[in-house]
């Protein structure tokens, strides 16, 4: 997916949401692809919660703590003023070559989810492959019942898929000419 | 014959029909994601039947006294009240707000169910499953748990940072406590103490039901969820740390930290003590950590998503259903 695209999808939304409320029914989404690149190349790239640059629809980004625990970092969507999303950094294991965060501030209107939290994971496969997972975890955007449809569970689910997929695209495209 | 027994041999393992079984403990695991319900066998260490429970099941609470297990489905707003011994569906109900917890009052013959969405709890008969009455709460009340003695109900009212208690006599509020940040899960510690976790600061805290005093607050891992007791101590599960925090109920200090499965949940423990069961959420299992060495022994796959929120383990004494 093309980041105009999901860009369109994300300000689609229009509905306020809570800060600390959420639905009865927490989403799971785990995605995964195979990379042309072995394991260390790929978390060469990724592993740098500081730097997210590898996504598509993240234009800029600033954070401190580099990759401690409760490091923070605020991506930009789409543009250097583009909305933003604040995650903060509460795992991280080089040798595992996998971190975990959770986001710490979005609007519904940007990412129609709440309480989300996410892994990503680089597993080596052989000498030249490896495989990225990324999984996340949260409830949809509308805290109360009776969701509207665009902040519904569906919607939570696309939303965070589209991201993922957008991120993992990028990544094979990235190796693909090794 | 033995309820479980019965449910055994007719079910699903007909070669066990004429052999003896012996005594042991069950698990009765939501699934919320796949919208079933695993029933595992904690001495086999196997998940020995799943079950459908439409409405993406999350509280689960065991009436050994009867015989039954009640599910909370949110996303259908349903009760349902199953025979252990069959697992069979024997009522249910739709209840008009959030559902979410359920608690049971063996010796009042009542059910208790709190409502996320409009502060209050439901009081249903527990046969029929026809409302009785509603409790006032704090916002957003999830656990529940009561008393041994079956004396009081408290309730962990996320939203309102506070614990009600109310007297089961009289119905009547007799406590609001503040808490931590967004207390979730909430047990009745052997002490005779309400243990409710705070999934918002990290801690759980310590009040006394009769007095409504807060009497200690234990650091745990990030995003607590449920506790269990065993050995002398309590076990939480962190949501977000991947682990169980260990703690000594005597000075509420934390002696040790076990990895699980990601997004431990649900805990519960076997009627002699020696195990504690944690539902994995990500990882559609539950841990087995044996209470007496504070060590994971092993693993049971369940269906997506297993919550097992409330009480969820039930042991056959061999004396069938009453």
């Amino acid at each position: 997916m093309r980041p105009t695209r999901l860009l369109a999808i994300l300000f689609a939304l229009l509905v306020p949401g809570l800060a600390l409320a959420h639905g009865p029914t927490r989403q799971k989404v785990t995605l995964e692809a195979e990379v042309a690149a072995p394991a260390s190349e790929v978390w060469a790239v990724i592993g740098n919660f500081q730097d997210m640059s590898w996504h598509p629809a993240v234009a800029a980004s600033e954070g401190e703590g580099g990759n401690a625990i409760d490091a923070t970092r605020v991506l930009h969507l789409g543009a250097p003023d583009g909305p933003t999303i604040s995650e903060i950094l509460y795992k991280y294991d080089a040798d595992k070559m996998s971190y975990s965060y959770r986001i710490t501030d979005v609007a519904v209107e940007v990412l129609p989810v709440t309480n989300y939290s996410s892994h990503l994971t680089v597993k080596p496969v052989d000498d030249t492959h490896s495989i990225v997972e990324w999984r996340g975890a949260f409830y949809r955007g509308y805290p109360n019942n009776d969701p509207p449809p665009e902040l519904n569970d569906e919607a939570a689910i696309a939303a965070v898929t589209g991201v993922y997929k957008a991120g993992l695209d990028a990544l094979v495209a990235r190796f693909a000419s090794n | 014959m033995p309820a479980i027994e019965r449910f055994l041999s007719l079910a699903f393992i007909p070669a066990l029909a004429a052999t003896p079984v012996a005594a042991g403990d069950f698990a009765f695991v939501t699934n919320q994601n796949s919208s079933d319900l695993s029933i595992l066998d904690l001495d086999a260490r196997t998940e020995v039947k799943r079950i459908e429970v439409p409405g993406k099941p999350a509280g689960i609470s065991v009436d050994e006294a009867h015989g039954w297990f009640f599910t909370v489905s949110p996303d259908s707003k349903t009760v349902r009240r199953f025979d252990i011994a069959t697992a069979t569906e024997q009522s249910e109900t739709t209840l008009d707000g959030g559902p979410i917890g359920v608690a049971v009052d063996g010796a009042g013959g009542r059910i208790f169910v709190s409502d996320w969405y409009n502060a209050r709890i439901w009081v249903l008969d527990a046969e029929t499953l026809e409302q009785r009455g509603t409790l006032e709460t704090g916002s957003a009340p999830a656990g529940m748990a009561v008393a041994a003695d079956g004396s009081w109900l408290a309730s962990a009212d996320r939203d309102a940072n506070r614990v009600s208690v109310f007297d089961l006599t009289t119905l009547e509020l007799r406590h609001a406590i503040t808490v931590g940040e967004r207390p979730f899960g909430i047990s009745a510690g052997p002490d005779g103490m309400i243990y409710a976790a705070n999934v918002g600061s990290n801690s759980v805290t310590v009040a006394d039901p009769a007095t409504g005093q807060v009497t200690g607050t234990v650091e745990v891992g990030e995003r607590p969820y449920g506790i269990a007791f065993a050995q002398g101590a309590g076990f939480v599960t962190n949501q977000y740390g991947d682990t169980v925090s260990v703690f000594g109920l005597d000075d509420l200090a934390v002696e040790a930290t076990l990895d699980v499965g990601e997004y431990p949940e649900g805990i519960d423990v076997t009627e002699d003590g020696r195990t504690i069961v944690v539902a994995n959420w990500f990882s559609n299992s539950v841990s087995l950590i044996d209470a007496a060495s504070r060590t994971v022994t092993g693993e049971i796959g369940t269906g997506d998503g297993p919550r097992a929120f409330g009480h969820f383990i039930a042991r056959d004494h061999g004396e069938g259903r009453p």
